[in-house]
């Protein structure tokens, strides 16, 4: 068999594999178009990789039975990893099941103390589920700021301490024994949308994500949009909000400085508002009635309706999705779709991100997964990656 | 008929004027015109287009009906979907009209309708200032406000084809102020009748146009030089909005009042107070036939992609080399 011939024949049963199991012999050929004889040869060179195993016979059919296959777990494994004041690891395996998902919070040490926090929890999920690090294939690491290519070091994320002079890519790498790929925490988040959550069959979507800072990641006609020097999507200095001449602004960014975390809460002791320390605070008595805070939570959805309404008239998406800690709250996303009502002539659909904080962490794995699945099976006279398998039935309650 | 017999219709449809051109299957322009725009809107401009092209044809001595592929550039946002265009005030009557079906049934299928100016984005980008930019902006500044946007080295239209129809930005007035900004803000601010209304108002003379600001301008004239400024300030506050959102390579200066120094050099001045990072900016190198040559590239282009790959490896200098040899201008400078 020529290379390339045998190359797309494992690729579109592994396809098949990915999109249609459990599924016999008789039926990947029916589904792949390739002989029966190329398909068990295809079968049994993966069964002897370990990337399929059989699970029970079909039943119910007049004749003999016949033998049934899935993807393996054992066929290899990805790692996602979502850095922020908190971090979440997740190990996948090769057909996207999530096997084992770890939260806690990142060390405040920073630099050297977190890569080797990664290093130990991922060494922890990968005992439980009783793989080697070894068998982790491939592993995104999600970040705020953005990776500089050169370096290897994370720019741009100030509430991280010690990444910024760290070659991270190549430090993460070598404790894992796999190649890291760092990508921004929002455009992943944006992607864990697009494979899991609310955001699946799009294509052109925005994700405005407000938590301790702003961000906006976009993916159009099916694409991330990273800007020329990676700094898409930064809107934290939008001018919007305040003065966008006055310090603060100029520090912190004019809009970060009014829907920031640490902006909501301020404003909400500038307007006479006593006794809180979070936003959580701010909402939570919103509520229950405080005027106040309600009127810093309007004020709130009205700069992020202004956001969105500078991408509409920009990108034109199908879709906003709102994220973070404050932007998935509760009723936020309504709030915002009434200020768009008024502000944009053209409203888009609004929607609170379906996967919360595991949004970034489904995101890396969704791209550590394409990866994989590139390195076993691209083809290279194939410009197109292999779709991502569809996500499980009940997403969360398989999780532990 | 062979390809090399073949010729294809470019036009670019403004408020105003209407230009026009025949090229041939290289991308190189045999015939063109300019005429103001049939004030009566709708179907007579449609009529009108169409009869550019007859005119352009026999003028130039070729049979119309080997006039194959047409572009037409339209002031407003194209529905991907119908095909329907939207958004365009300047026009009457476009707004209900099935441009495009009125195109084809004149022209044939080989007729595309496009943003005017995604396709001044597209001339810049094959012919003028923006070559091998892959991530850049034209922004047209005139009657109204528009962007055309490159991203991934291709023309980005938006799910419903209103990308960058900036003149919604939510920007204008005092950005602080509490009440919602209304839809259109942004051209509120920019726009031409805002610029001469913004005279006006401060004490100039009442019967001006644009084009008379920037003439009294130069002559010193105090007012002119405020009202610049305020335009100036209200077009760097878009640029650092773009350039937050989708942080661009280069951002083309278009349209009458964008290309011109005096708007452009204040903005370059104002921009740095309101963004952090450096911006590269040019003036549009194209000028007011930015759109024209766009559409002449892409209607090449299509021309060429309907024949073998021998025909169109035949013919040397057809798009993209047909858009090549541009002067290199050094954006920022």
């Amino acid at each position: 068999m020529a290379s390339v011939t045998r190359q797309l024949s494992r690729r579109s049963v592994f396809e098949a594999l990915l999109h249609r199991s459990p599924i016999s012999r008789a039926e990947l050929a029916k589904v792949t178009g390739l002989s029966k004889q190329t398909t068990s040869e295809v079968i049994d060179a993966f069964d002897q990789q370990g990337l399929v195993r059989p699970i029970g016979r079909t039943s119910g059919n007049v004749g003999r039975t016949a033998v049934l296959y899935e993807l393996s777990p054992e066929g290899g494994h990805v790692l996602g990893i979502d850095l922020g004041a908190r971090m979440t690891v997740a190990l996948a395996d090769i057909a996207g099941r999530v096997l084992a998902e770890a939260d806690e919070p990142t060390d405040s040490r920073g630099g050297t103390w977190v890569l080797d926090q990664i290093a130990r929890l991922a060494g922890r999920l990968a005992r439980d589920n009783h793989t080697h690090p070894s068998r982790i294939h491939s592993i995104v690491l999600a970040t705020p700021g953005v990776a500089n290519p050169k370096s290897g070091a994370i720019e741009m994320a100030p509430n991280i301490s010690g990444l910024g002079n760290l070659n991270v890519v190549g430090l993460l790498g070598e404790k894992l024994g796999s190649p890291v790929t760092v990508e921004n925490d929002i455009n992943l988040a944006l992607l864990g949308e697009i494979w899991h959550g609310c955001a699946q069959s799009f294509a052109n979507v925005a994700f405005l994500a407000l938590g301790t800072g702003v961000g906006l990641g976009l993916y159009v006609n099916g694409h991330l949009v990273r800007g020329e020097n990676g700094a898409a999507g930064e809107i934290g200095y939008l001018p919007i909000g305040g003065d966008p001449l006055q310090a603060e602004s100029r520090l912190q960014g004019c809009l970060e400085y009014q829907v920031g975390a640490a902006g909501i809460v301020r404003r909400y002791r500038e307007a006479g508002g006593s006794d809180i320390n979070s936003v959580r605070q701010v909402f939570e008595r919103a509520q229950a009635g405080d005027a106040i805070a309600a009127g810093v939570v309007e004020e709130t959805a009205r700069l992020t309706g202004l956001a969105a309404a500078t991408v509409i008239a920009t990108i034109d998406p199908q879709l906003i999705v709102l994220g973070g800690s404050v932007g998935a709250r509760p009723d936020f996303a309504d709030k915002v779709a009434r200020v768009l009502l008024r502000l944009a002539p053209r409203p888009v659909e609004i929607r609170t991100s379906m996967l919360g904080k595991r949004a970034g962490v489904v995101g890396a794995l969704s791209v550590a997964l394409r990866r994989l699945h590139d390195e076993l099976f691209g083809v290279a006279e194939l410009a197109a990656t292999l779709p991502l398998p569809p996500p499980p039935a009940r997403a969360s309650s398989a999780l532990p | 008929m062979t390809f090399e017999s073949t010729h294809c219709f470019a036009a670019d449809l403004g408020g105003t004027k209407l230009a026009a051109a025949i090229a041939d299957a290289r991308g190189q322009i045999v015939a063109e015109l300019t005429e103001p725009t049939d004030r009566r809107g709708g179907p007579h401009v449609a009529e009108q287009i169409a009869a550019c092209a007859d005119k352009l044809a026999r003028g130039a001595g070729i049979d119309p009906a080997r006039v194959r592929h047409a572009m037409v550039g339209v002031p407003g946002a194209i529905d991907p979907l119908s095909g329907r265009v939207s958004l365009t005030p300047n026009i009457a009557g476009l707004q209900d009209l099935d441009v495009l079906g009125y195109l084809r049934d004149r022209f044939g299928p080989d007729v595309s309708i496009e943003n005017d100016v995604n396709l001044a984005m597209l001339g810049e980008q094959a012919l003028g200032c923006a070559g091998g930019c892959r991530n850049a902006a034209f922004l047209a500044l005139g009657t109204g406000a528009g962007l055309g946007l490159l991203i991934d080295g291709r023309l980005f239209r938006g799910a419903r084809g209103s990308a960058g129809e900036i003149a919604d930005l939510p920007i204008g007035r005092d950005p602080a102020a509490l009440t919602p900004s209304v839809p259109g803000s942004f051209e509120l601010e920019v726009g031409s009748l805002a610029i001469v209304d913004r005279y006006r108002r401060q004490g100039g003379t009442a019967d001006v146009t644009v084009r008379d600001i920037f003439r009294l301008l130069e002559e010193g004239d105090a007012v002119a030089a405020t009202v610049l400024d305020t335009t100036a300030r209200w077009v760097a506050l878009a640029v650092a909005t773009l350039q937050s959102l989708l942080d661009l390579e280069l951002i083309v200066f278009g349209g009458s009042i964008g290309v011109h120094p005096e708007l452009y050099e204040r903005v370059r001045r104002a921009l740095p107070a309101f963004f952090s990072r450096p911006v590269i900016t040019a003036r549009s190198q194209l000028g007011d036939r930015a759109g024209l040559i766009g559409a002449v590239c892409a209607a090449a282009q299509s021309l060429c992609q309907q024949q073998t790959p021998a025909q169109c490896a035949a013919a040397p200098g057809t798009h993209p080399a047909a858009c090549d040899g541009a002067a290199e201008c050094r954006p920022g400078d």
